[in-house]
């Protein structure tokens, strides 16, 4: 029996070997990654040497030191504020999307998952422009007005950089939560109210009750994101000195000044760091999957009562429009404008006389070039890997029946329990202290490719199981009896079918790599910049304008692009998160 | 052409294991309308798909036209591609993306043969008449009927013309006289082009029109395999009786070579089941004879108490010493003042050894 157990797992994996293998590499990547972390970790002297000390010194300090503590303290307090932000926008809005009567829904999609695409980093720079204590024109305003000494209002703090978080998470809190009201049965709610109960009591007593496992769960995803969340604490707050956990550890590997990189200190925080982020995960799906208890099963095509919303739909309409204002046209209308004024003043009428294009004249465009060849190589190469990885990923969860697929499926998550930061250090450190000079990586656009590949494999292959689940295994069964090769019946029959899904796939991957700062900053050394990453460089350098109108370049050419995700995936009904 | 020996499959599931084939053999010659029937969930489409290299058996061997396609020892393992068969999928597997035509013609030209273009299209517009969807041809597959749509599967499955074929279910979409009609064109098809066809239903009624030979299925074994009259007319277990048609079931015990006591008198019988036997003894509704004289072998008495009226024949419910029974005719009985002098013969009465439960 056991030859032939042995015999029927080669035969079934046979034509998936190739494809195993392919499913085995990011796996491969992610776990030398996490081990090289904790390997550094433990490690003192000339890491990566022989002549390494193993100690646990590294923890001991860590620990010991209240700055560190007052830093993991602001993180808390950051996603905390991220946290609440973003339900404050998100959850309203999903409720008016799926529940109500709301005119121009359409409209509001395109607003709340195309915030998706808008980088943080240019909400960030934004707000800066607005609130920062001494630049931010509000400050200066209020300033004026009250005849202060110091502007009132400081968004570099923890509370302020939660707050722009928050903002810029309030996409992914809509459509988490609008999933959940989706899958919530309204048959509930209309029964509470045959049976005489008012609104506001519905609410309370059955629609959140209900709704609660949904909302946990997003609050635990939201909150997994924003502790490792990089890119808008550092713009908002490594000039201030204002710190978290994510951008000192980067301050340990990107010292200012004389200081030299405490790699061991970094390993000890990263380690920290994918234990929480594992844990939080772990609850995280342990409340999806009690979640799935309130889904009662409702029949195809069934649509709830809608509630009439009548004139609180200007209400609403303002809300969102609020939120549109805050999260992206103000902070991008700053942007435009301070890449066209000589120096940032607050806007005003005397200033708007001396708009110019100065700095698109005085950028350094051969740094600018590099980092625009760098990007395009990661667009070009990294959503297709992605796709590449994630379908073989994808098939042999949904089409193989062996036990292995489950390993598969949680490997494929593992990605999202791991933020950016944590992979891009732990890529840094693989690529200084375990490969060394053997391979060439550190310093090279491939590490950044490698790093954005794993980083972005969870998504795609959740998509892709939904669209592979949805076509019966039996098409390519008639295809392989028909005599037609693997590879021919992929080409013919399945490509054909998830078109639609691989097409949003790739460009909401491209789009992503486009606009993509962490791993970037971490690993970019001089060959490898990438075009947010020379933003990041003149804006930490203070070169606030210059940073502004490459941030407008690279607006320039978003825009198009984003149009073209919008109406693919309209058109495909790819739930983005 | 197909030889199975031993066969096993099991299913693992949520909560536990499910033995799908158990240690199962078959015999299909050349040029067979080999039909297997069964109830829902007995293991007829996982046998297929072990002979079509869908499914990797967990033991056993399966021999095509003498070759091995898979076997426990040697490992052997042959891709459903190189197998060289056709196949009509229960849920159809029509390619949603082609027309119809196009359906058909991807095999041919990209499967193992490669035929060349105008002999696909010829093929293509011969299977399309045979069916009768030569109107439907350029339409999209999805944009079909349920029964239009297994009769493109059924076409796709017959255009490359291999010498096996296997059917599931082929025409359990189609109504009563399209089924007819195109049941009688795959016999005819298969005999013309001397395929070995496999075929499984669980339509005692198709089976028994179609089959050169039947197979039972029940719990992943094959119960009884042979001719249709011979699995009609001489069942191997009340199991197989009871599938194929209705069957009046008596207890009774053998009181003397070829004589058994039953609740409806004294009855011969033809059995070599020994004095003292515990037996079921059945026998077809209409195998019920109304007779004439008083002196019939295995003749009694009874009582009509129920009629129904088929069109071609009546069915009626016949009371005998108690015991209600089924009978089956063209005409119904004559009574005398209320009484149905009935016999049966003893060729007609099934013997099987009653389990005490
Ligand atoms: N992929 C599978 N995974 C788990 N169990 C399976 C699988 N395929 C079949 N089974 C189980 O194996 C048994 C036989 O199934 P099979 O599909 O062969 O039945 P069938 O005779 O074709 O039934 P039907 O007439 O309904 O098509 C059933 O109990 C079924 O639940
Ligand atoms: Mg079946």
């Amino acid at each position: 029996m056991t030859s032939s157990r042995l015999r029927s797992i080669l035969a079934g994996t046979q034509t998936s070997s190739a494809l195993l293998s392919l499913a085995a590499l990011p796996m491969a990547v992610i776990f030398v990654l996490v081990i090289a972390m904790f390997w550094v970790s433990v490690q003192k002297g000339a890491l990566g040497t022989p002549s390494a000390i193993y100690t646990l010194a590294n923890y001991y300090e860590v620990f010991a030191d209240p700055f560190i503590v007052g830093v993991a303290v602001n993180t808390l307090i950051f996603t905390i504020t991220a946290t609440m932000v973003a339900l404050l926008f998100g959850l309203p809005v999903a409720w008016l999307v799926e529940r109500t009567t709301l005119p121009g829904k359409t409209l509001l999609y395109a607003i709340m998952t195309l915030g998706l695409l808008i980088p943080g980093i240019y909400t960030a720079m934004g707000w800066t422009l607005i609130a920062h204590p001494r630049i931010g024109f509000l400050n200066r305003w209020l300033v004026d007005l009250f005849n202060l000494d110091q502007g009132p209002i400081n968004i570099a703090t923890p509370i302020g950089m939660g707050f722009v978080q928050g903002l810029s998470l309030a996409a992914l809190a809509f459509i988490l939560t609008s999933q959940m009201f989706r899958a919530m049965n309204p048959s509930l709610e209309e029964a509470a109210r045959v049976h005489g109960m008012g609104f506001a009591k519905i609410i309370r007593r059955i629609t959140l009750p209900l709704a609660w496992p949904g909302i946990l769960a997003a609050v635990i995803y939201i909150f997994t994101i924003g502790i490792a969340t990089f890119d808008i604490p550092a713009i908002l707050g490594l000039g201030n000195r204002v710190y978290l956990l994510s951008t000192f550890i980067y301050l340990k590997v990107h010292p200012q000044g004389a200081g030299l990189p405490e790699y061991g200190i970094t390993g000890v925080v990263g380690a920290l760091m994918i234990v929480v982020a594992g844990l939080l995960t772990l609850w995280y799906s342990q409340v999806l999957r009690q979640g799935h208890r309130f889904e009662v099963v409702t029949g195809k095509g069934y649509k709830p009562t809608l509630i009439p919303l009548g004139h609180w739909s200007l209400a609403a309409w303002a809300f969102i429009l609020l939120y549109a204002l805050f999260s992206k046209l103000l902070p991008l209308l700053l942007i435009a404008y301070a890449a066209t004024t000589p120096y940032f003043v607050p806007p005003s009428m005397e200033a708007f006389k001396h708009l110019s294009l100065t700095h698109f004249y005085s950028m350094d465009w051969e740094l600018v070039l590099r980092g625009l060849k760098n990007t395009a190589i990661l667009v070009a190469v990294v959503p297709l890997a992605v796709l590449l990885l994630a379908f073989a990923l994808s098939w042999l969860i949904v089409r193989s029946r062996s036990r292995l697929r489950y390993l598969l499926e949680f490997a494929a998550f593992l990605p999202q329990a791991l933020p950016e930061v944590i992979l891009a250090i732990g890529a840094l450190l693989l690529a200084l202290f375990v490969i060394g000079t053997s391979i060439p990586l550190y310093g090279s656009v491939w590490i950044i490719a490698i790093v954005y590949t794993v980083a972005r494999l969870a998504f795609a292959t959740r998509a892709l199981n939904g669209s592979l689940l949805q076509i019966h295994r039996e098409l390519e069964e008639a295809a392989f009896v028909s005599g037609l090769s693997t590879a021919r019946t992929a080409w013919r029959i399945l490509f054909p079918l998830i078109r639609p899904t691989l097409f949003s796939v790739w460009i909401w991957t491209a789009l992503l790599v486009y606009r993509e700062l962490t791993a970037a900053v971490f690993l970019a050394v001089h060959d490898n910049i990438t075009l947010p990453a020379v933003i990041w460089s003149y804006w930490f350098s203070g070169s606030i304008n210059k940073a502004s109108a490459v941030t407008l370049l690279m607006t320039l050419v978003l825009a198009p692009l984003i149009f073209v995700a919008w109406w693919f995936g309209r058109r495909s009904q790819v739930s983005v998160n | 052409m197909i030889s199975i020996r031993h066969l096993h499959k099991r299913f693992t599931v949520s909560d536990g294991v499910v033995a799908a084939i158990k240690s199962l053999d078959l015999e299909i010659a050349e040029g067979e309308l080999f039909v297997i029937v069964g109830a829902s969930g007995s293991g007829k489409t996982t046998l297929l798909r072990c002979i079509a290299g869908l499914e990797v058996p967990d033991g056993g061997e399966v021999r095509i036209d003498g070759r091995i396609v898979s076997s426990d020892t040697p490992p052997t393992w042959i891709p459903p591609q190189q197998r060289k068969l056709g196949m009509v999928f229960q849920s159809y597997a029509v390619w949603p993306h082609l027309t119809v035509s196009q359906n058909i013609a991807l095999p041919l030209a990209e499967g193992l043969q490669r035929i060349a273009k105008n002999e696909v299209a010829n093929r293509v517009k011969e299977v399309l008449r045979l069916v009768q969807l030569e109107e439907q041809a350029d339409r999209p597959a999805t944009l079909l009927s349920g029964g239009q749509q297994q009769r493109v599967a059924l076409a796709r499955a017959i255009a490359v013309s291999s010498r096996l074929l296997l059917m599931d279910e082929p025409l359990s979409n189609l109504d009563a006289r399209l089924r007819e009609d195109v049941r009688g064109r795959i016999r005819e098809l298969a005999k013309q082009l001397g395929s070995t066809v496999l075929y499984v239903t669980h339509d005692q009624v198709e089976a028994m029109a179609i089959a050169d030979k039947i197979a039972l299925m029940q719990a992943g074994e094959l119960l009884q395999v042979g001719t249709p009259a011979q699995i009609y007319h001489q069942p191997n277990s009340s199991d197989v009786a009871d599938f194929f048609g209705s069957v009046n079931w008596l207890d009774g015990e053998i009181v003397a070579a070829g004589v058994a006591d039953s609740p409806i008198g004294r009855l011969q019988v033809e059995s070599s089941a020994k004095s003292g036997d515990k037996v079921r003894l059945g026998f077809r509704p209409e195998n019920l004879r109304a007779v004439d004289g008083a002196t019939q072998t295995n003749g009694f008495d009874g009582k009509l108490v129920s009629t129904t009226f088929l069109g071609d024949q009546f069915t009626y419910c016949a009371e005998a010493n108690g015991r209600q029974l089924l009978g089956k005719n063209r005409s119904l009985p004559e009574q005398r003042d209320g009484i149905i002098r009935f016999a049966i013969d003893a060729a007609d009465i099934m013997v099987f050894p009653r389990r005490e439960t």
